[in-house]
Parts: C-alpha cells; sequence; structure tokens
C-alpha cells in the first residue's frame, strides 16, 4: 500500500499506544468492579478474601426484584417501540425519494442533540401538567423511546443504505401486495438491522436513569436503586449489581457483533 | 415522535413563563424565573462553570480521539469494526455504574489513594471530589461519542489524498491541517456537539464526582425538580440549557463549510 517510513512506523506506534491506554482507562475501572464484587474487604482488596456475600445481600435487598422487572418492562417496551419507529422512519426515508429528506433526518436525530435531563423533565411536565397524566411505566418507556429512536435509527439506516429497494419493486411486479412484499421480501432481508436497532434500544433504555428517575416517581427500577444506594454511601452490593448488569450487557453487545456481521455479510452477498 | 418529543419540549417553555408556589404550578405569564436567572450571581456562576467544563472535557476528548479513531480507521484492517466496538462498549453500561466504578478508581478512598497512602505517600488531592475528578469522569462518560463519530467520518476518507499531498510537498502536519482535518470536519463537528451537550447537562458526575465547588448547572436544575420543587425556575433553567446548546450547535455548525468537507448531497 504505502512506503511505511520510519517516522510513520513510529507515529502508528504511538498512536496505538493511545488505543491501548484508552482501553485500560475504559475498562480497567468495569473490571476494577467486578474483582470487587467477589471480595470481603472492598477497600484494599490485596490480598482478596473472597466471598460471595455481596451477591447474596443483593438478591435480599427489597425492591431488587421489583427494580429488575421494571427496567426490563422498560427496556423492552422501549425497545419494541423505538425499533417500529426507527424501522418506518428509515425505511421511509431510504425508500422514498422525497425534497425533504435532509430536514426529516435531522428531525429523526434531534433527540441526540438535546440533553436526557431535558427530555426527562419535560415528559415529566408534560405529562403532569398538561396531561394530568401520574408517572408510570409507560409515559417512562416512551419519554425513552424519544432518543432511542434516534440511536436505533442510526443502526437501522446505517445497515439499510446498503439494501436495494428493486427487490421490492421486483416481488410487487410478480403480484405481491406490499403486505406481502414486506413480510417476504423486505424483513428477511433487514432483520438484523431490526434486532440490532431493538437491542440498542433496549440497553439503553434499561440502563436509563435521567429520563425514567423523572417520570417514574418512586417506581424503582435498577438504574435508579444504584443511585439510591451510591447516593448513601456505596454499598458491596452495587458492585454486585454493576457486575451483573456489565456481564449481561457485554454478552448482549457480543452476540449483537455476530448478528451485525452476519447481516453485512447477508446484504453484501445480495449486493452482487 | 413529534408529540412525545416536541411538545414535552414546548410545555417546558410555556411552564417557565409561569411560577410555582408551594409545589403547585400557578398559570401566571411572568419572567420573573429569567430575571433571577439572570441576575442571581449564583445561577450565572453554575452556568459559566457548566460551560467552562463541557467546552474543556469537549477540548480533552477531540484531542485525545483523533489519533484513535484515525489509528483504527488507517490501520485497524479487517479488526476495525472490533476495535471502534471496543471503544463504545462501555458507553451501553449505563452512566451510574460507571460512575460508581469511576469512583472506586479516582475517588478519595479509590485504589489510587488508597494505594498512595499504603505506600506512606500524601494522596492525591484531584481525586478528592473536585472538578478535575467530574472532568475526568465525563470525559470518561462520553469520548466514545467522540471517537466514533470521527472514525465514521474516516471511513470513508481516501487516505491516498495524503499521499497526493506528500508528493506535492505537504509535511505530515500540514497535510492533516489541510487535508484530513477540513475533509473529516462534518464528523468532528458532529463529536463535538454529541459531548458537549450532554457534558453541559451533566448532573449525575459531578454530583458523586465533584466536591462542594463542583455543583454544575444540571445539579441545581435538577435540584428544582427534587428538593424544592419550584419547577417554573427549573424549567427556565432547562430553556436557557437548551438555548446553550442550540447556540453551540449553531457556532459549531458555522464551521462547517459543505464544499470544502467533499459533501456531494447525495449520499443519505
Amino acid at each position: 500500500m504505502n512506503a511505511v517510513n520510519p517516522g510513520r512506523k513510529l507515529a502508528l506506534a504511538g498512536q496505538a499506544l493511545l488505543l491501548i491506554l484508552l482501553y485500560l482507562f475504559l475498562y480497567f475501572p468495569i473490571f476494577y468492579i467486578m474483582y470487587l464484587s467477589f471480595v470481603e474487604n472492598t477497600v484494599w482488596p490485596f490480598p482478596p478474601e473472597y466471598t460471595l456475600e455481596h451477591y447474596i445481600n443483593l438478591l435480599t435487598l427489597d425492591n431488587f426484584h421489583q427494580g429488575l422487572v421494571n427496567s426490563l418492562i422498560i427496556g423492552i417496551g422501549t425497545g419494541l417501540l423505538s425499533t417500529l419507529f426507527a424501522t418506518m422512519a428509515a425505511i421511509g426515508l431510504l425508500k422514498y425519494q422525497s425534497r425533504w429528506r435532509g430536514l426529516l433526518m435531522i428531525f429523526y436525530l434531534a433527540p441526540l442533540f438535546v440533553a436526557h435531563i431535558l427530555i426527562g423533565i419535560s415528559s415529566l411536565i408534560f405529562n403532569k401538567a398538561i396531561l394530568g397524566l401520574p408517572g408510570n411505566l409507560l409515559s417512562a418507556i416512551i419519554a425513552n423511546a424519544t432518543y432511542a429512536t434516534a440511536f436505533a435509527f442510526l443502526v437501522i439506516v446505517a445497515q439499510l443504505a446498503r439494501y436495494d429497494w428493486r427487490l421490492d419493486d421486483v416481488a410487487m411486479v410478480f403480484g405481491a401486495t406490499p403486505a406481502k412484499t414486506f413480510r417476504e421480501v423486505t424483513l428477511p432481508n433487514i432483520w438484523p438491522a431490526i434486532f440490532g436497532g431493538f437491542f440498542v434500544g433496549f440497553i439503553l433504555a434499561f440502563n436509563n436513569l435521567e429520563i425514567s428517575f423523572y417520570n417514574l416517581g418512586a417506581i424503582p427500577t435498577l438504574p435508579t436503586i444504584a443511585w439510591g444506594t451510591l447516593r448513601h454511601g456505596i454499598k458491596p452490593e452495587l458492585y454486585a449489581l454493576a457486575s451483573i448488569v456489565n456481564a449481561f450487557i457485554f454478552l448482549i453487545l457480543i452476540i449483537l457483533y455476530f448478528l451485525l456481521k452476519m447481516g453485512f455479510l447477508k446484504l453484501d452477498i445480495k449486493d452482487r | 415522535m413529534l408529540f412525545f418529543f416536541v411538545l414535552p419540549l414546548l410545555t417546558t417553555v410555556v411552564i417557565s413563563f409561569w411560577r410555582t408556589e408551594s409545589y403547585t404550578i400557578i398559570h401566571d405569564w411572568n419572567i420573573d424565573n429569567y430575571v433571577v436567572l439572570l441576575t442571581k450571581h449564583t445561577y450565572l456562576v453554575f452556568l459559566g462553570r457548566s460551560i467552562l467544563m463541557a467546552t474543556a472535557v469537549t477540548l480533552i476528548s477531540l484531542i485525545y480521539s483523533w489519533p484513535i479513531a484515525y489509528f483504527i480507521a488507517y490501520a485497524g484492517g479487517r479488526y476495525k469494526l472490533v476495535l471502534v466496538l471496543l471503544t463504545s462498549a462501555p458507553f451501553f453500561t449505563g452512566i451510574i455504574l460507571r460512575v460508581t466504578a469511576l469512583q472506586q478508581i479516582f475517588g478519595p478512598i479509590g485504589i489510587i489513594n488508597t494505594a498512595l497512602i499504603n505506600l506512606g505517600l500524601k494522596p492525591i488531592n484531584a481525586f478528592m471530589y473536585s472538578n478535575f475528578a467530574s472532568g475526568m469522569g465525563l470525559v470518561y462518560l462520553w469520548i466514545p461519542f467522540m471517537i466514533l463519530a470521527i472514525y465514521l467520518s474516516l471511513l470513508n476518507f481516501n487516505f491516498d489524498l495524503l499521499e497526493v499531498a506528500k508528493v506535492n510537498g505537504a509535511s505530515p502536519i500540514k497535510a492533516f491541517f489541510e487535508v484530513t482535518l477540513p475533509l473529516n470536519w462534518i464528523g468532528t463537528a458532529v463529536g463535538i456537539v454529541l459531548v458537549f451537550v450532554p457534558t453541559l447537562a451533566a448532573s449525575i458526575t459531578p454530583r458523586f464526582l465533584g466536591g462542594v465547588n463542583g455543583a454544575l448547572f444540571g445539579n441545581i436544575l435538577a435540584h428544582q425538580f427534587g428538593a424544592t420543587g419550584t419547577w417554573a425556575l427549573g424549567s427556565a433553567m432547562g430553556v436557557v440549557l437548551f438555548f446553550v446548546s442550540i447556540i453551540a450547535i449553531f457556532l459549531v455548525w458555522k464551521t462547517v463549510d459543505l464544499r470544502r468537507s467533499g459533501f456531494t448531497g447525495g449520499d443519505i
């Protein structure tokens, strides 16, 4: 490719070093917490005294189960809602030419540029003061879906950009109804993208504190429990909670990664 | 989307012109909230501190992200996707859990200071609930966005252009500032905004990592909806925050020159 001279080699090595430092910076705290969740002496854990006590304490915590269930409900609800919106938006935007394309794109992505705390308080105000609704899981799902849709939209658009819409036309020419075309041609081809969008929405909402908190009031979720615990000084149960959630999320990301790879593969084969 | 995103924001604007008395909102048009915000010294200090913090965090992220994104895009080869996903994976584990983890490293009794004490040295004061600590926390939280934005831009960048620049006698530094940076400025600008906006509104990180002087605008904003129940004032603060974000986005957008950034208009 390029003739590699010593100066460039040095620069690349320097950059690689920076990348490694970044990974250390990003992952050391996460893995350190996992380590702490298994040891008795959390302040200075050398040498470690291993224990599972924190996990047992966590499981017996009052509202832990309810928080977990609520977080899952919010995550799945937001995931479904935002995937639905994002898929419709992405297909509409990519399939049909429109001179509003740029404007619509900006509109769908706008929630990315608004701070979470603002989305949280504004939907709280809207629900309570205007609609007169109390905070509940549904309003939290809807509020989370505003920005989760933007993320899901990004993921889906990035992949659908490579989809050949002429396939749909072919199906239509051969007499398929629009619904049948979508079910039998479009969907099988784009499902990895949709799946990716769902997972992104799910993870974001599952972990969200600022938006959920303002919409839920006293209803616990895992992040609000974590927040409450953190406020009253760190308790080792929090390490256990963080480790479980982190492990769970990394697992999802690994699955997602392979799905993405599969998704790309599928779309690539079709390109030929 | 229109209903659940735009309408709540508009409601916030409306309420910011009302007032709250003993936890109820009174429909009484006035601009007192804004007068308070713009004349009371404390609010301006908080706002200024937030803007300063957000600028610093954005700059640090920017400077650190560029070589990393460049390296992944240029030398990543077939591992590009894994490398870049590894930088953004921590983002998905949630703010609160990441702050918890950070406290264990950089907090007053985090591993670094405990190690120093155990070795008989003085603990580092900067880690004891300071603006430095919360700044570092914010970089930790939001740098993935910056890397991702620059990386995505660099993916579409033709590195052969640099060879052309070199053949024509440009030094590497000159080639970077005259070719690479301008051609990838949109991605960089998006990254800047994506880091600046959430940092400006940060309320959790400074609360747990910042010190007595560490409270930022986001903290007192959150406070209005929690303890004091002064929603109208809080709404006004939200509006102020929103406008500062918009101004920042506008300023960044002004620097984008579509013709120079290789924008063809058609793609996406």
